[in-house]
């Protein structure tokens, strides 16, 4: 590679406009230039071809300087007289004679070989974005995420509960064992509540770990842009901008970004559209929800009734988006689309670390926040006997002030098939994050903690077995690799058998729905899909857009939620499912 | 030269591969807010190189420097108003002609520029030769050619920003 000069140039860079514009930026530029607040603040010549561009910042700002209202009228007079002479505004003159002075430059400088021959990248596009194949493909490229998520992880997924749930409880209890508070309330704080709720969380690191590894090798790679490019029509359908297509693919990793990636749309009404119908993706952090609950109720079909509610999620964001475009959206159409589709390069491993390590330190600072905090409110809502039964930290559950309150908002998930005070309390913590809904599912089922039988074990071996159990881990993992690309839609998903709160789950969801499980089950998947995704969520949507917009958001989302939720359920039972 | 501040900005359209740089510059020293009042990311890291320290702020991608979005505005206000000592502009030499729209305006502030060529492998593979140093001369400014993706022509960049910014320093700089 060669290097040019390495020092400026002491002249400053001019392009010559042609007389008829030079003349009037040297009228102006004198002017400016006898202006001192001016010349401060602009370079003079700057200064005067943005004022003769009718630039509205700029003039706005000479106007409030003094003798900057006389420059501002020798301005219009050159604008006008110019305008007359070309017919064109003044500002496309100058667009253009800037764009033939780089023309001009360019042909200087550029020896083109292979002038017009498309490149890989134009080939690949040709395939990619075709008018039939384009939406085929995005399916399944969304179709290998969702199998490297779920298949990837697993292993991932197991040695974790593994390490929370046997050697570091083992320790936890140890240390609490030096200072005799093994038995105590604190004991059952930090295991039931602490480590159930943040180990709960960590689990599905390594699922959205791969999730945003796959996001990161989309937009890293270029894919991406023509993701959106492709879903361009499908978008204008629901009055949405073919740019609204990546803060709603955004929304599959993390609904938070989300919202906050509709800044990249131009206008307020295209922003608010698509912050509405951002938490109907679903994200990652409802994936452990349906994974858990597709495990249970459709163990041979568990892939697809996972794939079925992100397409769920995807259909009542377009028929809401249709419902808004023809009532409270109707006034203003969406701007034309400009996109860029920069070239296809191959993913850097800096870039793809650095997206992915941002996205996942996110959720883990979401994680040791907001959810530790809940998990540590639900169990002291736990704790506390109510009626007199049981002491304090040491009350069965379903006498306890938890059940209460979930008790409550019972009557309302009745038609639904899931009206039991265990399902209820895990949708009101899910309020909060849907990463927690799992975890609470754990406690209000009451599996795991320090009941369950632990083999005794040294220190070494535990090390030892965290160690061995890593490497089984990956090795399981790169197996699964060849599996993404397999069809492998109906093959065998059979999973290991139910653990404790599998059968949990089972046996209250069969007696809520009066021996429906399966139905109210589904109902539960769809229910969680579509209602208020997170606080965070709620939170970013108040800054983004406004109180008026989140209660819109917040409310809107429930009745949704729980109408289709009611649609799954009770048309179920009528077609005898 | 312990302790001096300069304040480099990084400039372009989207997609040229500008936080590739940022990246490659500041590595993990960085932190991620938001332009005051302004619902557009800022970029803000500190590079460290023979012994000084420098600011390096990774502007929004903008196509021009006019106001029609809220990118051009911010990068003309931090050009024109926090006067960065340095201003290098990434272009994709891949689309040279479209990237220098901005490049060109850019310079047509009078601020010390440099314009860092990315992207240079995938303009040779595509047989798009370009005259470096006449660029370069036309420009008056320095132009280097890179692939920062693939890590090459950093090391020059960096030495090219180095040299630039003792140059302003010893010679006449655009400040009043």
């Amino acid at each position: 590679m060669t290097a040019s000069t390495n020092t400026f140039d002491n002249t400053p860079f001019v392009i010559d406009y042609g007389p008829d514009l030079e003349d009037a930026i040297s009228q102006l530029q004198e002017r400016i230039e006898a202006t001192p607040k001016l010349t401060q603040r602009y370079p003079a010549r700057w200064l005067a071809i943005k004022l003769l561009e009718e630039d509205n910042i700029v003039s706005a700002n000479v106007a409030g300087i003094s003798g900057g209202a006389e420059i501002l009228t020798i301005a219009s007079q050159y604008i006008a007289n110019l305008r007359s002479k070309y017919g064109e505004d003044v500002d496309t003159l100058i667009a253009d004679r800037r764009y033939s002075w780089i023309n001009h430059l360019v042909r200087e400088i550029i020896r083109q070989g292979g002038a017009d021959e498309p490149t890989t990248s134009d080939k690949i596009d040709q395939i990619v974005t075709n008018r039939w194949l384009g939406v085929p493909i995005f399916m399944l490229a969304m179709w290998a995420v969702f199998k490297l998520t779920t298949d990837v992880s697993a292993p991932y997924l197991d040695w974790i509960t593994d390490v929370i749930g046997g050697p570091i409880s083992n320790w936890a209890l140890a240390l609490l064992a030096l200072v005799e508070l093994e038995n105590s309330w604190v004991a059952s704080l930090v295991v039931e509540g602490v480590l159930a709720g943040v180990g709960g969380v960590l689990v599905f690191v390594p699922v959205l770990m791969s999730l945003f590894l796959a996001l990161a090798l989309l937009e890293d790679s270029g894919y991406m842009s023509r993701a959106a490019y492709v879903m361009d029509r499908l978008m204008r359908m629901v009055g949405l901008h073919g740019k609204a297509f990546v803060p709603l693919v955004v929304g599959f990793g993390c609904n938070v970004p989300a919202i906050y990636a509709t800044r990249t749309l131009e206008n307020r009404r295209d922003r608010i559209l698509t912050g509405l119908l951002a938490p109907f993706m679903s994200c990652g952090a409802r994936l452990p929800v349906y994974v858990l609950f597709a495990t249970v109720f459709f163990p041979a079909y568990s892939s697809l009734a996972v794939f079925a509610m992100y397409l769920l999620g995807i259909l009542v964001a377009v028929l809401i988006g249709l419902v808004l475009k023809n009532t409270l959206f109707k006034t203003s159409e969406t701007t034309g689309m400009i996109m860029e589709l920069p070239p296809y390069r191959l993913p850097t491993i800096r870039n793809v670390w650095s997206s992915m390590w941002q996205r996942t330190k996110g959720f883990l600072h979401g994680a040791a926040t907001i959810i530790l905090l809940t998990s540590i409110v639900v169990w002291a809502l736990m704790a506390v006997p109510v009626g007199g039964e049981g002491a304090f930290a040491d009350t069965d559950i379903d006498s306890s002030l938890f059940s209460r309150v979930s008790d409550l908002v019972t009557p309302v998930f009745k038609p639904l098939g899931f009206g039991s005070w265990e399902a209820s309390g895990a949708l009101i913590s899910g309020f909060v994050a849907k990463e927690v809904v799992v975890s609470t599912l754990g406690q209000v089922y009451n599996v795991g903690g320090p009941d369950k039988v632990l083999e005794p074990t040294t220190f070494l071996e535990d090390v030892v077995s965290i160690v061995t159990s890593f490497a089984q881990a990956t090795i399981d993992t790169f197996k699964s690799i060849p599996l993404i690309l397999g069809i492998d839609l109906f093959g065998d998903e059979a999973q290991d058998a139910p653990s404790e709160l599998m059968t949990a789950i089972r046996t209250g969801f069969e007696a809520s729905s009066g021996g429906r499980g399966a139905l109210a089950g589904l109902a539960f998947m769809v229910f969680v899909l579509l209602y208020t995704p997170c606080m965070a969520v709620v939170a970013a949507q108040r800054q983004e857009f406004g109180a008026k917009w989140m209660w819109t958001s917040v409310i809107g989302q429930f009745v949704i939620a729980w109408l289709v939720a009611f649609a799954v359920f009770q048309g179920g039972l009528i077609l005898g499912i | 030269m312990i302790n001096t501040t300069h304040t480099i900005a990084l400039a372009g359209n989207p997609n040229t591969g500008k936080s590739t740089v940022f990246n490659a510059l500041t590595g993990l020293d960085q932190h991620v807010g938001n332009w005051p009042g302004k619902t557009v990311e800022k970029k803000e890291g500190r590079w460290k190189y023979n012994g000084s320290e420098y600011r390096i702020i990774d502007l929004p991608g903008a196509y021009s420097l006019s106001s029609f979005s809220m990118e051009e505005i911010i990068t003309r206000d931090f050009i024109l108003e926090e006067k960065p000592d340095l201003v290098v502009v990434v272009v994709d030499a891949a689309n040279l002609e479209r990237n220098l729209y901005l490049a060109v305006q850019i310079l047509e502030a009078e601020v010390n520029v440099i314009l860092a060529l990315n992207m240079s492998d995938i303009a040779a593979a595509r047989g798009i030769d370009i005259d470096v140093s006449h660029l370069s001369e036309v420009l008056g400014v320095p132009v280097t050619p890179m692939a920062a993706r693939k890590g090459q022509g950093l090391d020059d960049l960096k030495q090219v920003i180095a040299d630039a910014l003792n140059s302003t320093k010893n010679g006449g700089s655009h400040h009043q």
